[in-house]
């Protein structure tokens, strides 16, 4: 049992009011949901929808099933969305969102309850009733208002049409963006500078916020090629650092992840997709940014890209960005996109709340920072430790940070860079296989679409296409001990990509060899849903009694 | 001075009297090469921190403010000083001076001004006098040069000041109050350029050189001393404002850590039901 809910109207009309009141009370009401939205590039006006699914399991996709109920702020929702309403569905149209406007208005001298009322209207919908809703709902939340939203869905017949029992025992909720903050700030993050990019900015407010009580440091810079080279410099200095950005603001940092490289300093660097070329559709999502992370910065040197699939990635690989930016001295790339970002799911577990922190090793006036060793990995440390002084340099150096031009030396220098690369695959994160191994079908994917494709699987699987799922959340480096023990051999590979020409498919080719037989591929700007993954899947691979 | 190797920059250079000063300044003040922390970018200035003893970051063109300012906020405790041309710090890394004086972080901008693009073979630069030939202005350059200090000034740099790299030991009394403010302070110094600049000669600086008697009184009076140009060409601390305090990290962020402790808190709070 499900309720899909589908909020549309303008921007401006509190429909961030709305989601964020509706997501909390869920959580706290103890039910499973996971909410999206898709809006438009503005401040007022436009068009955007605030999507909910409502669940008696986990959920973590958009099913893409119906709308069970419709709420319509604005006439254009209402024209737009109607069609997709289910049979039994409930519509609240323009006229009644007028009446809940009027009844804040009378009832509470005050618009802006609307949003309570409507909140209250939805979840009495769901079959909450008030005494449960008065122990969830603090003072903020106007608990009066939500009551009288309660009391209009009985008036309008509305109550307990989609009865749903709260069964989650989640204590946590997070988006996107805020796991990949909790995660930086476990791996021992202390320091951020930021240039605001949908749809990272709400990245930086976490960090930002954290940083009020904690011992961490948030920048504004003035543009993104500022924020790079200021995380470098506090990297250097001692604190382990981040930037967060979009296509078009990476776009100007990739001169700086160059000298990251050069000068082998540690470094987080967020990327949260959105549909390019340039300014493209700034609120949309897309993976479209996976080769330009995987060549950005001119020269060569090693880097590390991971994609997490999961709430639980997006903590879990945050954190060990930085564990492996400061054990390679190199740049570490976390590709998200908005969907991922700015998606609001709940967290199944309890995370692990070790802090990982900097080792500040001293060493004598000897100290040379980029010493040649076997392994590559030079000595890493701070100014003002010791007797030690750390000379870095973006010109090829000596061992002592010195620039050279001797040209024994430069390759010395390269073989020792490149040396470091080899070590990191033992630190390979390996990919997760999912479904039915014995399955024809395996669907490739890396970042956000984890958990629709792998939800899409148990649904083809148990509609009698059996297909197995295989999800990527380290994308670079590529070693072979991904492939081991996951047996495609035999298998058709379908890769699922939001983007138009399957960046991630053509990868595993360069890299792994592995030869993907089909794609599925979408770059409208929006996510996929699992239905829609189903049904193009089942229409393009199969045919009645197997596979085509 | 022979234990920092061969120096790549032409002889007779105005940056080799720069660096005595520097030198001689950071000596003087008994700060410990390991607590210095040298910036710089691109350019024959910047290769500076090759030669004194100290920390150093030498990044890329135009990006030594913001790799100081990243320096400073993580460790307040080092004295951090930029050192760069005028092409980086003025021209490339404009928008980070720009901004990084409004930070007013307790930091030392040098810059060699040579008003020509030397490393890359004679190219005007942001401080160009109009009408100079050079490479790419072949009929004389069309651009009004910048004007560093007034810039400065207007932007609310706390100390401002130009030195001449002629006047060694006047340059090392300046660099030493540079250093010692507590604030931005923006030094931009004189300096000949032996090979790309046929104009701006010792000579020509040492028959238009003065020395102020005493900084502005504020900065409508330092701005009128900054506007000063041509025939003579006042030296010494033009500006100093020692009633703002600058911005402070101290004691906040360097080996201290975020606790287990920490992030239940914050996990309880922004992601909990309690």
């Amino acid at each position: 049992m499900e309720c899909t809910i589908l909020i549309g109207g303008q921007a401006g009309q509190g429909l961030a009011s709305i989601e964020r009141e509706l997501a909390a009370l869920l959580f706290r009401l103890g039910y499973f949901f996971f909410a999206t939205k898709f809006y438009m590039s503005r401040i007022r006006g436009g068009h955007n929808d605030h999507l909910f699914r409502i669940a008696e399991r986990p959920v973590h996709a958009l099913s893409g099933e119906s709308w069970d109920v419709l709420a319509s702020l604005d006439e254009e929702t209402q024209r737009r969305c109607k069609a997709d309403l289910s049979a039994r569905g409930l519509c609240l149209s323009p006229a009644e969102i007028a009446e809940i406007e009027k009844r804040a208005k009378d009832g509470f001298s005050n618009v802006v309850m609307s949003n309570p009322l409507l909140v209250g209207v939805l979840l009495r919908i769901i079959g909450v009733r008030s005494d449960a809703l008065e122990a969830a709902a603090r003072e903020e939340d106007q608990p009066a208002a939500l009551l009288a939203g309660m009391a209009l869905a009985e008036e309008w017949d509305m109550a307990d049409r989609f009865v749903l029992q709260p069964r989650a025992e989640s204590p946590y909720t997070f988006d996107g963006n805020s796991a990949i903050g909790f995660g930086s700030l476990l791996g021992g993050c202390q320091f951020m500078a930021a240039y605001p990019m949908t749809p990272a900015t709400s990245l930086m407010l976490y960090v930002a916020k954290a940083a009020l009580e904690l011992p961490v440091h948030f920048e504004q810079a003035e543009d993104e090629i500022a924020a790079i080279n200021m995380a470098l410099g506090a990297s250097y200095a001692g604190l382990r650092s981040m930037v967060a950005t979009s296509g078009g603001g990476f776009a100007l940092m990739t001169e700086a992840v160059s000298l990251a490289g050069m000068t082998e300093t540690p470094i987080v660097i967020v990327i949260a997709q959105r549909p390019g070329p340039s300014t493209g559709l700034p609120t949309r999502t897309e993976q479209g940014d996976l080769n330009v992370v995987l060549s950005a910065g001119h020269g060569e040197f090693p880097r590390l890209v991971y994609a997490p699939g999961s709430l639980q990635e997006a903590v879990d690989l945050a954190k060990r960005s930085f564990e492996m930016a400061d054990r390679y001295q190199i740049p570490v790339f976390i590709l998200t996109d908005q969907y991922l970002a700015d998606s609001i799911q709940l967290l199944e577990g309890s995370p692990e709340l070790s802090v990982a922190l900097r080792q500040y090793e001293i060493f004598d006036a000897s100290y040379r920072r980029y010493a040649l060793t076997p392994d590559g990995l030079s000595p890493l440390t701070y100014p003002g430790l010791g007797e030690a002084l750390v000379r870095v340099d973006s010109d090829e150096h000596t061992e002592a940070g010195k620039i050279t031009e001797d040209l024994d030396l430069r390759v010395r220098m390269v073989d020792k860079r490149l040396r470091k690369a080899s070590r990191m695959d033992k630190d390979a994160v390996l990919p997760t296989l999912y479904g039915d191994r014995d399955a024809d079908i395996c669907l490739i994917s890396w970042g956000s679409n984890r958990e629709i494709v792998e939800e899409a699987a148990d649904r083809l699987t148990s509609e009698g296409h059996p297909v197995a799922a295989l999800h990527f959340s380290q994308v670079y480096p590529l070693v072979p001990a991904m492939l081991e023990g996951v047996s495609l051999a035999g298998k058709r590979l379908i890769a699922i990509e939001n983007n138009a020409t399957g960046q991630f498919a053509g990868l595993l080719k360069r890299e792994l060899s592995l030869e993907i037989n089909d794609m599925i591929l979408k770059y409208n700007g929006l996510c996929f849903s699992v239905r829609e993954l189903c049904d193009e899947v089942a229409a393009r691979f199969f045919v009645p009694g197997g596979v085509k | 001075m022979n234990d920092h190797g061969e120096i790549a920059w032409c002889p007779g250079c105005g940056n080799f009297a720069i660096r005595d000063a520097l030198e001689g300044a950071l000596a003087e003040l008994a700060i410990p090469p390991r607590e210095i922390v040298l910036t710089s970018g691109i350019g024959q200035a910047a290769k500076m921190p090759q030669y004194l003893a100290g920390n150093y970051f030498n990044g890329l063109h135009g990006r030594a403010l913001p790799v100081a300012v990243g320096v400073k906020l993580a460790r307040p405790e080092l004295t951090v000083i930029v050192v760069s041309g005028d092409g980086c710090n003025y021209g490339e890394g404009g928008n980070h001076f720009l901004h990084s004086l409004r930070r007013n972080l307790d930091l030392t901008v040098l810059t060699c001004n040579n008003q020509v693009y030397g490393l890359t073979k004679g190219q005007s630069s942001p401080t160009t006098d109009l009408g100079r030939m050079n490479m790419f202005d072949p009929r004389g350059n069309e651009n009004e040069p910048l004007n560093p200090l007034a810039l400065a000034i207007v932007l609310g740099a706390p100390f401002v000041a130009r030195g001449f790299a002629g006047e060694k030991e006047h340059l090392k009394g300046l660099l030493k109050e540079a250093i010692q403010f507590r604030g931005t302070a923006v030094v931009d110094i004189l300096q000949p350029c032996v090979s790309f600049n046929k104009v701006n000669t010792y000579a020509y600086y040492r028959q238009r050189v003065y020395r102020l008697d005493a900084s502005g009184k504020d900065r409508r009076e330092a701005l009128e001393i900054a506007e000063i140009q041509g025939d003579r060409i006042p030296v010494g601390v033009f500006l100093k404002d020692e009633s703002r305090s600058p911005r402070e990290t101290a004691g906040r962020l360097f080996r201290k850590s975020v606790t287990p402790g920490d992030m239940e808190n914050l996990l309880q709070k922004w992601h909990g039901a309690a």
